[in-house]
C-alpha cells in the first residue's frame, strides 16, 4: 500500500435522529490509490458527502475501517484526527467560507498558524500556493474583491499550502458558472497531474466528474457503478 | 500573521455593531471606575484616618451644636502627664467660599497652637509653623482651590462664610497642600475668625469639634470612654468617635454609598454581559461555517473555544479601556474642582480602580463569549458543513 492510499473496508455509516436510526453508507467498501483523482457522483442523501467527511477524518464510520496511508482513522481520537487533517488533507468546499477579513494571503496563511515555521517561510509557502492558483498578483485582496472563481482559488490555495497528499473538494464547482468552473477544473487537474495530489472530488455536475480519472456513482449508501473517463486518463492528470 | 491579528481582525468584521458593543462597555464603565475610585478613596482615607490616631469629639446631639471652647482644657486635664494623647484642637466650621463662586469649600477654624501636631501629617515645615503661628490671618488650602483662583505661598486670598452671620475673611497663604485627599480644604486660626465674630457681635469661643491626636488606639479607645464621662451630666455631653466612625456620620447621610456603587456595579456589569452576550452570539452564527472550516484544516477544538472566547474578551477590553482613559483624563484634570462629595475631597482614578475595573471587563467579556465558546468547543465540522448530497 502507497503512502497515501485511501482504503475503505465494509464501511457504514449511520446517523442517529431522536429514536430513529438513518443508515448513510451500507458496508460500503472502496480503494482509491496515491495519485488517483476521483469523482463521487450521486443523488441527494446517497452518502457522497459522509464518504468525503470519513476519508478526510471529519467524522467516524459507524462500523468498518478507513486508513489513508498509514493512518487508520478509525481508530483515532477527534483529537488525533484534527492534529492528522492539518498535515494530510487539503479542503475546497462549495461556499468557499473565507474569513472575509483577512486579505488572500492571510487567508492562505490561516493553516500554516499551526506549524511551527519561520514567518519569511511561511510568507514563501503562500506566495507559492497563490502563484500555482494564479492569484499571486492578488495577495493582499480581501474576498469581497474578489470573484467567485478567484475567492475559490484562493480556497484551493488555502487547502494546497500545507502540502498535503490528499484534497478533498465537496462541491468545488457548485456556486460558479461554467467557464469559471471549467478553471477551477483544470486546477485540480493541474494539482493531481503536476503535483501528484490525490483529489477526490464530490460533484453534481457530469461535466465536471468528467474531468477527473473515474467517476463513483452511489445511491443510497452503496457503490452503484463505477465510470472510467478515458479521456481524462489518456491525458494523463495535466491540465 | 498570528490569532490574536485574526481577532483584532475580526472586531471590524461588522464595524457598526462592534462599535455599539464597545460603546455599551465604554459608556457604563466610565461611571463605574468613578464609582470604583470613589470607593477606593473611601477606604483609602478610612485606612490613612485610622494611623492617624485622631479622636473626634462633638455635641452628643449633633456636630451642628456648638462647644465652649473652654472644655479642651479639660480635655488634656484627663491626661496630664500626656501618656494618652499629644494634643487637642478645636474646630470651628466657617463654610467660605471664594466670592463669586458657588462651590464651598471645606473651610475650617483651628486652634493655632495645636493645629500642626495634631494634623501632622499635613507636615508644615518649621518656617510653614513659624509663619502660621505669627500671622493670625494665616491659611492651609489645598491644591484645587489654590490653582483654580491663582493663590501662591505668601499672597492673599479671601473667602466668604456660607453661614451667618456671613463673615468674608482675607488670609495669608502659607502653604498649599499636595496631598490629593485634601484638595478642597481650608484651614485657618480660629482665633481670627473669633476676633471677626465678636466684631459682628455674635459669640465666639466655640468650637464644632476637638480633634484629639491619641499616642495609641488603646489609648484613643480609653480617652472616648473617658471624655464622654466627663461631659456625660453637663448641658454640653459629648459623642466621641474615631475618625473613621466620625466621616461615616457623612456618608450614610447620603446613605450607604459603597453599598449603592456595589449594586450599581452589579446592575452596570449584568447589562453589559447580556448586551455583549447577545452580540458574541450573534457573531458566532453568522460565522457557524467559517468556524467549521478552522476545525476542517487542523484548529483543534479548544483552539475555536479560545478564539471566540478570546474575542469577546477583546471587544471588553478595547470598548472598557474607551471609557475608562477618558474617564481618568477627566478626573486627573479636574481634580476636585465643581466636585462635592461629603468627606471625600478629591478624585483620582487609582490604579487600583483601574485594575479593578479592567478585570471586572475581562470577567464581563469572558461571561458573555463563554456560551459561544462553548458552542465552538462542540461545534461538529460535518453538522457546520453539511450539504445536501
Amino acid at each position: 500500500m502507497s503512502a497515501t492510499d485511501i482504503v475503505l473496508q465494509d464501511v457504514r455509516k449511520v446517523y442517529h435522529k431522536d429514536r430513529l436510526e438513518i443508515p448513510v453508507l451500507e458496508g460500503l467498501s472502496l480503494r482509491v490509490d496515491a495519485g488517483d483523482f476521483v469523482a463521487l457522483m450521486g443523488p441527494s442523501g446517497s452518502g457522497k458527502s459522509t464518504l468525503l467527511h470519513l476519508i478526510g477524518g471529519l467524522d467516524r464510520p459507524t462500523s468498518g475501517q478507513v486508513r489513508v496511508g498509514q493512518a487508520e482513522l478509525h481508530r483515532m481520537s477527534e483529537r488525533q484526527l484534527t492534529a492528522w487533517r492539518s498535515r494530510h488533507v487539503g479542503f475546497i468546499f462549495q461556499m468557499y467560507h473565507l474569513v472575509p477579513v483577512l486579505t488572500a494571503a492571510q487567508n492562505v496563511e490561516l493553516p500554516l498558524l499551526l506549524f511551527r515555521m519561520p514567518a519569511r517561510q511561511r510568507r514563501q509557502r503562500v506566495q507559492t500556493a497563490l502563484d500555482v492558483v494564479g492569484l499571486g498578483d492578488r495577495m493582499d485582496h480581501r474576498p469581497n474583491q474578489l470573484s467567485g472563481g478567484q475567492e475559490q482559488r484562493v480556497a484551493i490555495a488555502r487547502a494546497i499550502v500545507t502540502d498535503p497528499d490528499v484534497i478533498l473538494a465537496d462541491e468545488p464547482t457548485g456556486d460558479l458558472d461554467a467557464a469559471t468552473s471549467a478553471e477551477i477544473l483544470d486546477l485540480l487537474r493541474l494539482l493531481n497531474g503536476e503535483f501528484g495530489k490525490t483529489i477526490v472530488m464530490v460533484t453534481h455536475d457530469p461535466r465536471a466528474a468528467a474531468r477527473a480519472r473515474r467517476t463513483l456513482h452511489l445511491d443510497k449508501g452503496v457503490l452503484h457503478r463505477e465510470e472510467l473517463h478515458r479521456a481524462a486518463a489518456a491525458t494523463g492528470a495535466g491540465a | 500573521m498570528t490569532v490574536t491579528y485574526v481577532l483584532m481582525q475580526n472586531l471590524r468584521r461588522n464595524p457598526l455593531r462592534s462599535g455599539l458593543t464597545c460603546l455599551a462597555f465604554a459608556l457604563p464603565m466610565a461611571v463605574f471606575v468613578a464609582a470604583l475610585s470613589f470607593v477606593v478613596a473611601l477606604r483609602e482615607m478610612a485606612e490613612a484616618n485610622e494611623r492617624q490616631l485622631r479622636l473626634a469629639v462633638h455635641h452628643k446631639t449633633s456636630i451642628i451644636n456648638l462647644l465652649p471652647a473652654g472644655m479642651r482644657r479639660r480635655i488634656e486635664a484627663l491626661d496630664p502627664q500626656r501618656s494618652r494623647l499629644t494634643a487637642v484642637c478645636g474646630m470651628r466650621w466657617f463654610g467660605g467660599r471664594v466670592p463669586g463662586t458657588p462651590n464651598t469649600l471645606t473651610s475650617l477654624a483651628a486652634d493655632a497652637d495645636t493645629f500642626p501636631a495634631v494634623y501632622a501629617e499635613v507636615g508644615l515645615t518649621p518656617a510653614e509653623v513659624e509663619a502660621w503661628q505669627r500671622d493670625r490671618r494665616a491659611a492651609v488650602a489645598g491644591r484645587g482651590p489654590a490653582e483654580q483662583h491663582g493663590w501662591q505661598v505668601g499672597g492673599r486670598a479671601v473667602l466668604e462664610s456660607t453661614v451667618p452671620p456671613y463673615l468674608s475673611l482675607e488670609f495669608t497663604i502659607v502653604r498649599i497642600l499636595d496631598d490629593p485627599q485634601r484638595a478642597n480644604v481650608f484651614y485657618f486660626r480660629r482665633d481670627y475668625m473669633d476676633e471677626a465674630l465678636r466684631e459682628a457681635g455674635w459669640d465666639a469661643d466655640a468650637v464644632n469639634i476637638f480633634w484629639v491626636k491619641c499616642v495609641s488606639a488603646e489609648a484613643l479607645r480609653s480617652l472616648q470612654r473617658d471624655i464622654d464621662a466627663l461631659f456625660a451630666d453637663t448641658p454640653d455631653q459629648t459623642k466621641s468617635e474615631d475618625e473613621n466612625a466620625f466621616i461615616a456620620n457623612f456618608t450614610q447621610a447620603a446613605g450607604d454609598i459603597p453599598g449603592l456603587m456595589k449594586a450599581m456595579a452589579l446592575v452596570v456589569v449584568f447589562i453589559i454581559a447580556l448586551v455583549a452576550g447577545n452580540t458574541m452570539m450573534m457573531s458566532f452564527r453568522e460565522r457557524t461555517g467559517e468556524l467549521a472550516v478552522f476545525k476542517a484544516i487542523g484548529f483543534q477544538s479548544w483552539r475555536v473555544f479560545a478564539i471566540v472566547l478570546g474575542e469577546s474578551m477583546l471587544l471588553a477590553l478595547v470598548g472598557s479601556l474607551l471609557g475608562i482613559v477618558p474617564a481618568a483624563a477627566v478626573l486627573a484634570l479636574a481634580p476636585a474642582r465643581g466636585l462635592n462629595m461629603g468627606p471625600i475631597n478629591a478624585l483620582e482614578v487609582s490604579p487600583a480602580a483601574v485594575a479593578g475595573s479592567l478585570a471586572i471587563a475581562l470577567a464581563v467579556g469572558a461571561a458573555a463569549g463563554l456560551w459561544p465558546a462553548i458552542r465552538g468547543l462542540r461545534l461538529r465540522t460535518v453538522d457546520a458543513l453539511r450539504t445536501p448530497g
